[in-house]
């Protein structure tokens, strides 16, 4: 069993120690200071979260999506074809994004996460994984006014993936993970859901995995086990009903097994969570178990996130333990 | 001649520069409690004086004693508190608030400064509440076993502190939920919760509500144990007209509809206000359509928020006289 993060992770601590990122953006958008000094601070935050990380004893991190404005924002004003627009609710949460217009083609020409990758990597003891916003959610989440038909602007964005994935993948990332909270809220797009998935991950070697939250899997399963991908990870809190609907048919990929509640600071008990583990051996075997929270970490202040992430690396210990 | 338009806000005010200043200074302890008061009470003295100038109908106060709607009433009720830092976009943060034990009214949070302002007009002046839907859907929970018991138990609370507002004489008491757009399904459990508030109250009732999908919980909506709905309507093109017009026979509420939208700095034309009222009144008689911007205006600088006012004001006028409303 390895324990991991399905993302982001909060940028700034509580006092007494700095917001250093907070007052860094501040006096960036003042004029104060430039970009240089704002990516140190960035870089620096970075190393931080991942220290962060690797202190609660994770197998497998992430850089923690420091430099992410949200989750889409980042990936998409890179792309060629899209701009930035307003805030919007990001799904029944208390947290906005902005909206990507798009505008042209969708079009990829450089790597944009490539860079951070290598640097989170050569800062960590730990394997990093690459995380991305998947191509469904993308489109979802975009206004379009180019494609005219959600399938043209999903695929344009599982193109411009394919280019990203595999740069990171030639950046010697082990593992290359899609997001796509959005396919719970439309469950009938499926097919256009897969064929975005299929193009995305095309010719990508390195373990591929999906992360599905917010919600469950009910009517979209066993046909996700369909899909070109090696972890499928899910949501057992507000999913909580995915323990049931993973009965219906034979588990066969590696279960990210998001248990602990990345949405309220009430800490999961020791108990609690290898309960939860042990429900999860009735779907697949603990050695094929990611043990995550069940969403990023971002909607937590950091100090609870720090502590929900010890209690989940020690309730793993102690699954090991008591249901070996 | 008919009766109607009448002209409100949804609450908040911006705050002036001394205000926002102040409040930083008593946050980091260079200001004592009582100071602040008095520069609350009088950025509120200044909140009314330009509501009476602008000859609006029915007065808020402003909220110049609230940071985050949430929040206020988290750090006054036992069983809350406020938690650690958490984003809420860009790089905008907010400390939010946490459910730690029981909830317990202890205390009126809201009466003092209402007093304060109903003294200083004589228009009536909304008492105005965070309700309880949106004050468990915007704080983490660590004590009730669901959202559902956590939300009856702050309607409970939230009751207790529209009944002192009710004693005092508030002939009207609004209860915020912008969440309820959150989660549509949930608007049953929104329901039972501010029908506990609300219940023989004594008082003209409000809510107010934030754009959202509405059309599968419209007869929920429309049956919300409110007297008055007052929805954010320009910044969604009076989408929620057209739900009405579909449902004539089951809106039998009175409408406060948002004709300013309050994200913007650019401000409506006359012409473009006038339209939106004029649509209204295709489905709604003027005596049960209220005017009010979209939202709170506390995110508008105080210019942007007077000149919004002016504009609706102006729009109201101009649409009363061609239509003979008195």
């Amino acid at each position: 069993m390895l324990t991991t993060v399905v993302g982001n992770y909060p940028k700034i601590p509580n006092r007494p120690r700095p917001a250093r990122l907070r007052n860094a953006i501040n006096r960036f958008d003042r004029g104060e200071i430039g970009a240089e000094e704002l990516r140190a601070v960035e870089d620096e935050v970075t190393r931080e979260v991942i220290d962060e990380q690797v202190d609660a004893g994770l197998d497998l991190i992430t850089d923690g999506q420091v430099r992410w404005e949200d989750e889409q924002t980042y990936f998409a004003r890179r792309l060629s074809g899209v701009s930035i627009d307003g805030l919007i609710r990001f799904f029944d949460s208390n947290t906005y994004y902005r909206e990507p217009v798009v505008q042209g083609p969708v079009t990829w020409t450089e790597p944009a996460t490539v860079a951070d990758y290598r640097f989170a990597v050569e800062h960590s003891p730990r394997p990093v994984k690459a995380v991305l916003p998947g191509p469904y959610t993308l489109a979802r989440l975009s206004r379009d006014e180019h494609y005219a038909s959600l399938e043209g602007c999903a695929m344009a964005y599982a193109e411009a993936l394919n280019h990203e994935a595999r740069a990171l993948q030639a950046a010697g990332a082990p593992v290359v993970q899609l997001n796509e909270p959005a396919i719970l809220k439309h469950k009938a797009d499926l097919p256009l859901f897969q064929r975005a998935i299929v193009r995305a991950l095309e010719g990508v070697s390195a373990q591929r995995a999906l992360y599905l939250y917010f919600g469950d899997v009910y009517g979209l399963y066993p046909q996700l086990l369909d899909l070109p991908i090696d972890v499928l990870g899910l949501d057992f809190v507000a999913g909580a009903r995915n323990f049931d609907v993973l009965k219906l048919a034979p588990f066969s990929k590696t279960l990210g097994l998001g248990l602990v509640d990345a949405r309220n600071t009430r800490m999961e008990s020791v108990e609690q969570i290898v309960e939860g583990l042990r429900r999860a051996r009735e779907i697949a075997p603990l050695e094929r178990v990611h043990l995550s929270p069940n969403c990023g970490l971002e909607f937590l202040p950091r100090e609870a996130a720090q502590a929900k992430l010890a209690r989940m690396v020690e309730s793993a210990s102690k699954a090991q333990e008591v249901l070996a | 001649m008919s009766v109607g338009l009448l002209t409100t806000t949804v609450g908040s005010f911006p705050k002036p520069g001394y205000l926002q200043q102040a409040r930083n200074q008593y946050a980091a302890g260079r200001l004592s409690r009582e100071e602040l008061a008095e520069l609350e009470r009088r950025a509120t003295r200044e909140v009314i004086a330009l509501q009476e100038e602008l000859g609006i109908d029915i007065i808020v106060h402003g909220e110049m004693e609230r940071g985050d709607m949430v929040a206020y009433f988290a750090e006054q009720l036992e069983g809350m508190e406020l938690g650690g830092l958490v984003r809420s976009y860009g790089n905008r943060y907010y400390h939010k608030p946490v459910i730690t034990g029981a909830l317990r009214w202890t205390e009126p949070m809201t009466v003092e400064m209402w007093r304060f302002a109903q003294g200083l007009t004589q228009k009536p002046v909304k008492g105005i509440l965070t309700g309880p839907y949106t004050m468990v859907e915007w704080s983490f929970d660590e004590h009730y076993d669901s959202r559902r018991e956590a939300v009856l138990a702050m309607a409970g609370v939230i009751r207790r502190e529209a009944q002192e507002l009710a004693k005092a004489g508030a002939r009207f008491v609004q209860v915020d939920e912008p969440a309820a757009s959150t989660r549509p399904e949930d608007m049953g459990l929104v329901s039972e919760a501010l029908g506990i508030v609300t219940d023989g109250l004594g008082a003209k009732t409000i809510t107010h509500i934030c754009y959202g999908d509405f059309t599968p919980v419209f007869d929920q909506i429309a049956n919300l144990p409110v007297d008055q709905l007052d929805m954010e309507m320009a910044n969604s093109g009076y989408d929620f007209l057209g739900l009405i017009r579909q449902h004539k026979d089951g809106f039998h509420k009175e409408l406060a509809m948002g004709v300013m939208d309050v994200h913007t700095h650019t401000t409506e034309t006359v012409d473009q206000v006038k339209a939106g009222i004029k649509r209204a009144l295709e489905v709604l008689p003027p005596a049960r359509l209220y005017i009010d911007p979209d939202c709170g205006l506390k995110t508008r600088t105080w210019e942007e928020a007077a000149g919004k006012l002016r504009v609706m004001m102006q729009a109201v006028r101009e649409v009363k006289q061609e239509l003979g409303i008195g």
